[in-house]
């Protein structure tokens, strides 16, 4: 399974710590029935279990050694209690299934419904925060955390059910077949809780100590490999080998005190098992002398003592998974708790009609608090404005529309829509007023209409409409099966240039009052790039934000925004600023040398 | 693609033409630790055949004990007696089966710590088309999952298919000796139990893959979705991927369930079946207790006996999806430590060459396996020693013929002499010990500073490794980390800039001494002051001596002796900074870009 080269410190959850295992029940709710069903069902299973040797016994006391009853009775009874073995070990069987699949039903959806709500809160989180997080960690809460979760939860259940139902169930039944027989017996049960306790805790260091190691090897495998050529250029081999021995050898002596561990316990249980034999054959042969026990009782005994322990070994190893399932249902709730920062106002305003004024007003912000990004930053864009923003690399023009989508708050001033504060937005229209063209598009494994389209729920007809009134029908229809055409993995691959496209379509879509395109820096053809400046221009009454980095697109703009350190440095048309021989001036001058 | 398939026909043409038998694979992979470790392996199985006798014989003893007592004639000694000896049985079980898992376990570990080894150093041999042909992926899951495979197959496979004989041909043993008739009868659902395991584990077996499967695609797809969350936000598309994460998860809560529907009939099947042997004895030999065929203490044991059986019975399933999975695992594994380089070493092996600084090309050409275009067409050049800067565009073939130059992939012969001698002819130890080289991204190890300087040597003095350092103008800042040279570098060390990391890899490279230093653009992190430090050091270090670098900065170029332009793989031109910078329009469109830049107008 895939890590990410992310490796989950450890980490020690209290199996007492009850409300986290309050938070869990919670997650469950909606699924009481079906849980009732498996409960119900696993009464069954241990009972169909418990009462096999019963049977048997009853049939031995009863019709075996019955000696004073006619033949035929004797072999008449022994036929009919195998007729109800018969059904009930079918009955036994058929419940078992039933509730090991309805378990795992109930299970998967349980942590389905976890896992969808843990997505959506990622989803939801501030960029800041995510961007804080390694890309491992994320996932490794989405897949391998709910994962573990799931594998306590139906272990737990069925743990709880069944092993302790059954342990319980044996104990009684030996209680009602012999009273002082099954007070000797007894004194297994803490015996055989302390011994398996023991064990599963030093079974935990140990699995601990082999996982750590292992997670050394494949480091140094992966370190090793990508530094190959250096090894080999170097000639390091012969000491490379010696190092990845020398953690061979160190796993190999870990692994064999697991080995060593297991071959202590493992053979002990089994002996606890023929310790209690021999003490059912002496005090229980004690009694059947005495006449106070059957031989069909005793022979119950031995069968029930060796089903006593079998549940015990379970238990021993479902509790490091418990542990285990319990950090990380921790990690998943520590992130679910994650709240973000950046929060909508509890009745947020809500702008009837767009028209797309914009303004920023003292805005001050910095990505850390001590490093401004922006400083002071006025600007006032119309309604139906186009405004190119050009500026050096880090001049902080990408983090001014990070702003306006209010990725981030500013820390100091405001920014408004339409005279409104966007914070006083919810979120989701602020980014339905402002569309976004990107350098990067996401791009779903569908046909080129599904990627238009998304969720916007237009049809194929509205589509090919907006297409061609901005004049993109020519990229379509360049594509051999045009809208339908495949992109994404194993389908067509888009260039940039097309990818902009794209994501030009996708927005025009949702006919946003505001449009932001980041131009592409990468090299465009000029066909798609001619099509490109078609749809600019056919944007007329939109507000739109160019992030300009070709001469042509930023001639076209009615204004032109110079920035530079954070600051707008120059404001103006085209000539006007080529007059002033300034800042702007001097970029049109190095925009000629871009070819190198 | 195509490259691929190549490479798999070069790959089956140097080990196999057809896949190798069973035999082959053990013969090839574990003979030698099977009988390195004989001894260790004969006495476990003795160890595990006699905790198989000695557990059959526990059921006599109960079955004595309860005859006597059916009969009325047990005394408390007697019981004493049998008791005792069960737990003296017991006793000695325990230290039997504490050795034979110590031994038989324990050897399994030792064979997959050989394989291990091997893998890895293999690994270590194998040349550039290797690494670009497989994933660190890839590697990794031989390196885990394969060996995981093969250790349990030798290890708990082996136990549980002896085992299994032996136990299940002792117990039929016993049964048929109390009676033959019952025998049959009680066994007679067995193999529906042994068959049914089979085919259910292999059921299991392809399900579960498919459950995997899934879980990669969810991961994926969280992976994915994660890394453009800045786009997904920007572009709403919170409710679309959150619709396609369910759709995937139902996918695989489906995927979970099919294999629970197979997991939730294995074992209650196997439960079933072992219970209708149970009552086929009860009804069966119940009647031959009453017609006194046998005695009660036989029908005692001979249901213990029957119980016996059904692990062994599921045993012979999950042995065969053990086996199976152990012998693909080992294929795998035999694939990989079968591959051979595509770089092979041509030269005689004792030729001694004479050391020589100079590198001449006479019309090398070079192209990738994977691609048609040539990478490099007709370069010529004589480079006797100084310092050699290599520039042009990205793409123009300057990294690549640094790797030509330090023998990572192979070339034509007489077209590429080191001194006077066919490169070819020169063994690859030989010609690499001539050469230092700082790469690209420079390439560190998650160790102390002074193991990642000193790595090329063996044992190199203090002072030789600070003089390293200076040279690359890097000795004040490892001063200035808390634990100076000892400070461990990576993940769990200091994070150090891309400067500081490439001084600290040419660090490395200087330490040999070598008549040859290739740098393939390996200062670009680093600022324009400290870069000419670094130059006047390497004038010094290397005086007759040759150093290649690959930089498109003019500062850094104008400094060197002599400088070639590459472009789309030819030599266009060659000669110092001010002969290029009146002649060649490409280096002096950069000089004027250069310019520009320094006056602050663009950081770009």
């Amino acid at each position: 399974m895939r890590n990410f080269g992310y490796m989950e410190k450890g980490q020690n959850s209290s199996l007492s710590d009850l409300r986290l295992w309050h938070r869990i029940l919670k997650k469950s709710e909606g699924f009481k029935v079906p849980i009732s069903l498996a409960v119900f069902l696993s009464l069954g299973v241990t009972f169909s279990a418990l009462s096999l040797p019963y049977l048997m016994k009853t049939g031995i006391d009863a019709y075996i050694t019955a000696t004073e009853l006619p033949l035929d009775q004797r072999y008449g009874g022994l036929a009919k209690i195998g007729g109800v073995i018969c059904l009930l070990i079918t009955t036994g069987f058929i419940l078992t299934f039933t509730q090991a699949v309805l378990l795992e039903w109930v299970g998967q959806s349980v942590m389905h419904r976890i896992r969808q709500q843990l997505f959506g809160h990622i989803l939801d989180l501030d960029l800041s925060f995510l961007s804080s997080q390694p890309t491992g960690r994320l996932v490794t809460r989405l897949t391998n955390d709910v994962q573990n979760m799931y594998e306590m939860f139906t272990s737990v259940l069925v743990t709880l059910f069944n092993d302790i139902l059954r342990l319980i169930g044996i104990l009684v039944v030996l209680y009602l077949l012999n009273m002082q027989l099954a007070l000797v017996m007894s004194i297994f049960v803490p015996l055989a809780l302390v011994l398996t306790l023991v064990f599963s805790r030093l079974a935990r260091e140990k699995f601990r100590a082999i996982r750590s190691q292992l997670s050394k090897i494949n480091s140094f495998v992966q370190e090793s490999v990508s530094g190959i050529s250096i090894i080999q250029l170097f000639g390091r081999q012969h000491l490379w080998h010696e190092k990845f021995e020398a953690l061979s050898n160190e796993y190999l002596s870990r692994t064999l005190k697991q080995i060593r561990l297991f071959a202590a316990f493992m053979p002990l249980t089994e002996f606890m098992s023929w310790l209690a034999v021999a003490m059912i054959l002496v005090y229980g042969g004690h009694l059947v002398m005495g006449n106070d026990l059957s031989i069909g009782e005793l022979i119950a005994y031995i069968a029930y003592m060796r089903l006593f322990f079998q549940p015990l070994r379970e238990l021993a190893q479902k509790y490091s998974i418990v542990q285990s399932a319990l950090a990380s249902a921790e990690r998943i709730f520590d992130m679910l708790d994650t709240k973000r920062q950046i929060t909508e106002i509890e009745v947020p305003h809500h702008l009837a009609e767009a028209r797309g004024a914009i303004t920023f007003s003292s805005v001050g912000f910095g990505y850390e608090p001590d490093e401004p990004v922006i400083k002071q930053l006025d600007l006032d864009i119309a309604a139906g404005e186009t405004v190119a923003v050009v500026g050096p690399t880090g001049s902080g023009k990408s983090t001014l529309i990070s702003l306006l989508l209010r990725f981030y708050d500013p820390q100091k001033g405001t920014i408004l829509i339409d005279g409104c504060q966007v914070k006083d937005l919810s979120l989701n229209q602020l980014r339905t007023i402002v569309g976004v063209i990107l350098q990067d598009v996401f791009i779903l494994d569908d046909t080129l209409l599904k990627n238009i389209v998304m969720d916007s729920g237009i049809s194929r007809d509205e589509v090919e409409i907006i297409l061609a009134r901005s004049g993109m029908a020519p990229f379509i229809a360049k594509l051999e099966h045009g809208l339908d055409t495949r992109i994404g993995d194993g389908g067509r691959e888009l260039s940039t240039g097309e990818k902009q496209l794209l994501a030009f379509a996708r927005a025009l879509c949702r006919d946003p009052a505001v449009l932001i395109l980041d131009e592409a820096t990468a090299f465009i053809d000029s066909e798609t790039e001619s099509i490109l400046e078609a749809a600019i221009d056919r944007l007329e009454d939109r507000t739109s934000i160019i992030i300009a980095h070709r001469l042509s697109t930023i001639k076209r703009a009615d204004r032109i925004v110079v920035m530079k350190d954070g600051a707008i440095v120059e404001m103006g048309t085209h000539t006007e600023l080529l007059q002033k021989k300034a800042h702007y001036a001097r970029l049109v001058e190095l925009d000629t040398f871009k070819a190198v | 693609m195509e490259y691929r398939n190549e490479k798999k026909g070069i790959e089956q043409n140097d080990s196999e033409t057809s896949p190798v038998s069973f035999i082959g694979l053990v013969r090839q992979l574990l003979a030698d630790q099977f009988v390195t470790h004989r001894y260790r392996l004969l006495a476990g199985f003795v160890a595990l055949i006699s905790v198989d006798f000695l557990q059959l014989s526990i059921p006599l003893l109960v079955k004595r004990a309860i005859d006597s007592l059916a009969v009325q004639e047990a005394t408390m000694a007697l019981l004493i007696i049998l008791a005792s000896t069960i737990l003296a049985i017991a006793m000695t079980v325990v230290v039997l089966r504490f050795i034979w898992r110590m031994l038989i376990i324990g050897f399994s570990r030792y064979l997959e710590r050989a394989l291990r080894n091997r893998i890895f150093s293999h690994i270590l041999a194998m040349d550039q088309y290797f690494f670009s042909n497989r994933s660190t992926g890839d590697i990794m899951a031989h390196g885990s999952n394969d060996l995981a495979a093969v250790q349990m197959a030798c290890g708990m496979g082996m136990v549980a298919a002896v085992d299994a004989l032996v136990l299940s041909v002792a117990a039929i043993g016993f049964m048929v000796h109390i009676h033959p008739t019952l025998t049959l009868y009680a066994l007679l659902p067995l193999p529906f139990l042994a068959l049914t395991t089979r085919i259910l584990s292999a059921k299991l077996h392809h399900r579960f893959n498919h459950v995997q499967e899934e879980f990669a695609h969810l991961t994926e797809f969280a992976r994915s979705a994660v890394v453009s969350v800045r786009l997904i936000k920007a572009y709403t598309h919170e409710n679309s991927q959150v619709g396609d994460f369910d759709r995937l998860g139902r996918r695989y809560v489906h995927a979970n369930i099919r294999v629970a529907l197979i997991h939730g009939l294995l074992f209650p099947a196997s439960t079933l079946i072992g219970n209708l042997g149970l009552l086929i004895v009860l009804v069966y030999g119940g009647r031959l207790v009453i017609d006194n065929s046998i005695t009660i203490g036989d029908f005692a044991a001979f249901t213990t006996y029957l119980q016996m059986l059904i692990w062994p019975m599921m045993a012979v399933g999950w042995v065969a999806n053990l086996t199976q999975r152990g012998v693909t695992a080992l294929r795998r594994i035999h694939g990989l430590v079968t591959s051979r380089p595509i770089l092979i070493d041509t030269s005689d092996d004792k030729a001694e060459f004479p050391v020589s600084g100079g590198f001449k090309a006479r019309d090398l050409t070079f192209s990738y396996p994977d691609s048609s275009t040539a990478q490099l067409s007709n370069i010529c050049f004589d480079v006797e020693s100084g310092i050699i800067g290599i520039a042009g565009k990205t793409g123009s073939g300057k990294t690549t013929l640094c790797k030509l130059l330090i023998r990572l992939y192979p070339v034509d012969y007489q077209t590429l002499f080191y001194g006077e001698i066919d490169v070819n002819e020169i063994p690859f130890e030989q010609l690499r010990s001539q050469i230092a080289y700082v790469g690209q991204e420079p390439i560190l190890f998650s160790d102390t500073i002074r193991a990642n300087i000193s790595f090329g040597i063996d044992d190199p003095s203090s002072e030789k490794i600070i003089a390293a350092a200076r040279d690359a103008d890097i000795h004040e800042e490892i001063l200035g980390f808390s634990n100076g040279y000892d400070t461990i570098v990576g993940e769990r060390g200091v994070t150090l800039s891309g400067g500081q990391r490439q001084r600290l890899a040419l660090a490395r490279a200087l330490l040999y001494d070598r008549p040859v230093l290739v740098v393939d653009d390996g200062l670009s992190a680093v600022d324009t002051a400290t870069e000419n430090n670094i130059v006047s050091a390497l004038r010094r270090r290397f005086s007759g001596k040759t150093v290649f670098i690959v930089s498109n900065r003019l500062k850094l170029l104008s400094m060197t002796d002599r400088i070639l332009i590459l472009e789309e793989g030819q030599l266009i031109d060659e000669g110092d900074h001010h002969i290029l910078l009146q002649r060649n329009s490409f280096y002096q469109a950069m000089h004027l870009k250069q310019m520009q830049e320094d006056q602050g107008l663009s950081h770009a």
